[in-house]
């Protein structure tokens, strides 16, 4: 009973110091890029080449027209790559605040916090860089991007989710971050980032992306920033479910693992 | 006025692994498979055992026992660090650990920045922070190296740079476990001199060292420990007197 309302408590507390684990993540965002001379530009760098090359070769591959496919692509694969963050660096969550945790007496949740807030930053840097992509192809549409806020936010609690169990059993278990990072290289070939939906449904392999949440996860936030409308209301439903389920996960891990945590480190 | 207190009750903390640590999936998996749970030695250690301690407004406390007795861990368990395993702690006040100097860096960042963050997880506001900053830089004595990343630092200046944020904010509960051999002669000296009048301001002190001296002139009272226990819990003069006869 104790330990429940620790966990809820520091929970609590650890919301509330937003200036700390926003201020730590900004901070590592600087460290990220600071011996670098162009900073976070590369990570447009990087996506104009991944667009200029797998766009252009996988667009003429699956016959796309460019103006449509180069946009999705480019927005699904910077959801994809926050996804993978907030479930294999997080691993490493609390191992690198090791220093932190055994010194300070915040709750070692704001460094759950901390990581969201990182991946956060990258994933809306690379978002942005959509825009002039899509004023290049006559695409723009501000109605999209703001019926995007929705999924975007439904994206940002499975994150957070994604990153509490992993943090916690990343700590236990340290090769956890590599065993994810295997699984999920497969399941990019196998969701909808680098061919549209409407391939898998011609062929009858709907099933292939019916029954992957991280499909529905990418489709809340895409769908509406490409199309200017909502997402279909069974990705919603289907993405709030992965949600629930992610979250139920986390607090029976959380429950496990928090009072032991510090001695795990 | 806001009562500040510390208040241990049944405290124990018993640290349990394995000795031949296995703790990846691997040596989980090879277990469950094996069905030979706990196959390899594991091993137990009570770093404390059924503590009753109340602190109240005002006292000054010393640690004293061997190494290994029991010291840093009940000082981490104050602090909120470790949770007991058994018992509870409950502390009134902003608790403000002074442990350990030489971890906790963003070691890419630079000394500004690292000022910065302790400040924050220290308890400080960032305008706090902000006007505090020449003052914690001129302390420091770091000059232009507070614009280098902390990589770059000795392990004397990172003493000193931790050393000057945590005694520039205003404690009410003060952890201090055995810092005071901090930096080179010239910082050591006007470290003892910044420390002492950090101390004074404490509401709370507790605070290990193995200098009995320092104790002396500090805590009015002193706990013994000794393999997770109190021995002795009392005035300084007389439980030192007693420490120093048993060894």
């Amino acid at each position: 009973m104790m330990l429940k309302d620790k966990l809820f408590t520091d929970s609590l507390r650890s919301l509330k110091v937003w200036r700390v684990w926003l201020f730590l993540g900004v901070q590592d965002i600087k460290a990220r890029f600071r011996r670098s001379f162009i900073g976070p530009l590369w990570i447009l760098i990087n996506m104009a080449f991944f667009i200029g090359g797998a766009g252009v070769v996988y667009g003429l591959m699956f016959g796309q027209p460019m103006n449509d496919f180069l946009p999705f692509l480019t927005a699904g694969f910077v959801i994809w790559g926050f996804i993978v963050s907030s479930l294999t660096e997080s691993g490493l969550t609390f191992a690198n605040a090791e220093g932190y945790i055994k010194q300070f007496s915040y709750p070692k949740q704001i460094y759950l916090i901390r990581s969201l807030v990182v991946y956060t930053i990258l994933l809306l840097v690379g978002l942005f860089a959509l825009i002039p992509l899509q004023f290049l192809f006559h695409a723009f549409s501000v109605v999209g991007w703001i019926f995007a806020i929705p999924g975007v936010l439904i994206l940002l609690l499975a994150a957070q989710g994604h990153i509490v169990v992993c943090a916690y059993l990343g700590t236990r278990f340290r090769d956890l971050p590599h065993a994810l990072g295997g699984v999920l290289q497969v399941l990019f070939f196998v969701t909808p980032i680098m061919f549209p939906v409407s391939i898998l449904k011609d062929r009858g392999l709907d099933f292939v992306y019916q029954y992957n949440p991280l499909y529905y996860l990418i489709d809340v936030v895409r769908h509406p920033i490409l199309t200017g409308e909502f997402a279909s209301q069974d990705s919603y439903v289907c993405a709030g479910l992965y949600v629930f389920v992610v979250w139920v996960v986390a607090v029976i891990v959380a429950k496990k693992l928090d009072s032991r945590l510090v001695f795990l480190l | 006025m806001k009562n500040i207190s510390l208040h241990l009750e049944n405290v124990g903390v018993t640290f349990e692994g394995k000795c031949n640590s296995q703790e990846g999936l691997k040596g989980w998996l090879a277990n469950k498979v094996s069905g030979r749970a706990g196959s390899p030695a594991t091993y137990k250690v009570d770093a404390l055992k059924k503590i009753n301690l109340e602190i109240s407004h005002g006292e000054r406390v010393g640690l004293i026992g061997l190494n290994g007795a029991g010291k840093s861990t009940l000082l981490k368990v104050m602090a909120g660090i470790y949770p007991p395993t058994s018992g509870a702690c409950t502390s009134l006040g902003h608790v403000c650990p002074m442990f350990e100097f030489a971890t906790g860096f963003e070691m890419s960042q630079s000394g500004w920045d690292n000022i910065r963050i302790r400040g924050l997880l220290l308890g400080m506001t960032p305008d706090e922070i902000e006007a505090k900053l020449p003052e914690i830089a001129e302390f420091t004595e770091l000059g232009e190296f507070l614009d280098y990343p902390v990589r770059t630092y000795s392990s004397g200046m990172f003493i000193r740079l931790a050393f000057a944020v945590s005694t520039s904010i205003n404690p009410e509960i003060l952890l201090i476990d055995e810092v005071m051999g901090a930096g080179d002669i010239k910082f050591a000296e006007k470290a003892k001199r910044r420390m002492f009048e950090f101390m004074d301001q404490g509401k709370i002190l507790v605070f290990s060292s193995h200098n009995f001296d320092l104790l002396k002139s500090f805590c009015e009272r002193t706990i013994w420990l000794e393999k997770g226990e109190v021995v002795e819990d009392g005035p300084t003069a007389t439980v030192v007197a007693s420490y120093v006869d048993s060894q």
